[in-house]
């Protein structure tokens, strides 16, 4: 009869266990836990690769429940000048996912002489992860940048490092509003009509659309974005302002 | 009888010299005096600071024309770096463990780690390999350059002994007297120096300590910076070049020259 969160990557959901005739006392305690150690934070996270750039973006609502605990708390953590991270889900492991990762981009920068690339803080990503395979980090990451050859790269992830590159991705709460939507806009998919090269502006639009989109239905989503466009000249990062409902 | 006892000690210094942990008759760890040999042996490192900054500077060494000049200068975090002077090999395994030092220190405490108190725990990592059987001291003198928000700019040397030093100016190495002799003619106006004066102080202490008929050029020459809002930078290259070129014009070579000015009379 007792309910246990299922904390997936668009918020816990209530599972109902089987009813299990049990005669020992704590076999029966376990099917109902008291405290939880995960908390979902909220917020969504969209990545989409372009020909020779990258647009990395996240809401910034924080949420627990249905309260907002802030209306400005950034999900992108900007690696190098050819890589952001979004991450959505539980602010502390984010946060200790963050501030390890930094460090690891220092150590790499100070013993190999170079700024770490896209492809290498990949795997570094998805290594991490999967370090806390048993305790996992309650963080859903989508990673873009520019690949060694300069064109986009989006990368997205699972929580305990399952990871791939893919033409975009989004994640967090409102992901399964934003995914077909970038399914049609962006892939064309079963679409007969011819597909057009997206030029950096046309994806920052469509990205806002996504997030006024999901923001429509998705109570977690909302309040701020931050956009950051990655090109060879850098990261740029544009906030636009949503509603505050 | 004194003379007796100086000619018992010459010739049983092999005696007392094996081992770290054993002192000589005269009260001498003579392993530890004999690493230090391994610091003034290295080619010159100089340091100094002024009020916002603190610059090293060193000679790279090459083993000949067809090797790369070795590296010198090495970042630990941006706020610190270090020179080194001795065994090269040596001075990477302390700068790993500074580097890891600083970086646990800015994930537990979200600021950067006091240069003053890493030092110290690096002086104490120094003496403890002075007094085990099984290990031998560092073969390296460092200087350690660092901006602290809270206490302004440092210059610390480290020896093999576990000794720690500050400084405002100083130089370490092989021929560095002539370095140590032009900076403490020109130290106490450095606090009132502007960054590219300090540099063109620290290429000027440092030209002195080249060998003979050589010259400081941009492949031999390597300085860094690192001050208040101003991340520690390494200036090697065409990037030292501009600097030395300034050198030129200001009429070169230090004062109090090298061994080259001695011989000439």
């Amino acid at each position: 009869m007792a309910q246990l969160p299922m904390w997936t990557s668009e918020g816990p959901a209530l599972v109902k266990t089987m009813e299990v005739e049990s005669e020992s006392v704590s076999n029966a305690a376990m099917q109902a836990p008291r405290w939880s150690p995960y908390d979902f934070n909220g917020g969504t996270t969209i990545a989409i690769a372009g020909e020779d750039f990258c647009v990395v973006a996240g809401d910034t609502r924080l949420s627990t429940g249905y309260s907002i605990l802030s209306r400005n708390v950034s999900k992108l953590l900007k690696l190098s000048d050819q890589t952001v991270l979004a991450s959505a889900g539980c602010l502390a492991d984010i946060t200790q996912l963050h501030q390890r990762l930094q460090a690891h981009m220092q150590f790499y920068r100070q013993r190999h002489g170079g700024i770490m690339g896209t492809t290498s803080m990949a795997q570094l990503l998805s290594n991490t992860l999967y370090g806390r395979r048993f305790f996992p980090c309650y963080a859903f990451n989508v990673l873009g940048g520019l690949d060694a050859e300069g064109k986009g790269a989006v990368y997205s992830y699972d929580a305990i490092g399952s990871f791939e590159r893919v033409p975009y991705s989004a994640s967090g709460s409102g992901q399964s509003l934003m995914i077909p939507l970038l399914d049609n806009l962006v892939q064309f998919k079963t679409r007969t009509d011819p597909k057009p090269v997206l030029a950096a502006t046309d994806v920052v639009s469509l990205v806002k659309d996504a997030f006024i989109t999901a923001g429509e239905r998705d109570i977690y989503t909302g309040d701020q974005i931050e956009i950051a466009v990655i090109t060879s000249e850098g990261v740029a990062v544009e906030v636009f302002a949503l509603k505050a409902d | 009888k004194s003379s007796k006892k100086a000619d018992f000690v010459a010739m049983h210094r092999n005696m007392y010299d094996t081992d770290v942990t054993v002192f000589s008759p005269e009260g001498r760890l003579l392993q530890v005096e004999y690493a230090m040999e391994s610091t003034k042996q290295g080619s010159a490192c100089v340091g100094l600071r002024s009020e916002n900054y603190v610059v090293i500077g060193a000679l790279k060494r090459s083993v000949n024309e067809m090797s790369s000049h070795q590296k010198k200068l090495m970042e630990i975090d941006g706020h610190m770096g270090i020179a080194i002077a001795g065994l090269t090999a040596d001075a990477r395994s302390i700068a790993k463990w500074m580097r890891n030092e600083c970086l646990n220190h800015k994930y537990v405490y979200g600021s950067a780690m006091p240069s003053k108190r890493l030092c110290e725990e690096l002086a104490d990592k120094h003496q403890r390999t002075t007094q085990t059987y099984v290990r031998r001291p560092y073969g390296v003198g460092l200087l350690v350059a660092a901006y602290d928000e809270a206490t302004g700019p440092h210059l610390f040397q480290t020896c093999p002994s576990g000794n720690l030093y500050e400084f405002y100016a100083t130089a370490i190495g092989a021929r560095s007297q002539s370095a140590k002799t032009y900076l403490e003619k020109h130290f106490e106006g450095f606090p009132s120096t502007e960054k590219d004066d300090l540099i063109v102080h620290a290429l000027k202490a440092l030209s002195g300590c080249v060998t003979g008929d050589g010259e400081l050029n941009k492949d031999n020459a390597s300085i860094a910076i690192v001050g208040k809002d101003h991340k520690f930078q390494l200036i090697e290259g065409e990037n030292v070049a501009v600097y030395l070129d300034k050198l030129e014009v200001d009429g070169g070579a230090a004062e109090g020259g090298g061994d080259g000015d001695a011989m000439e009379e």
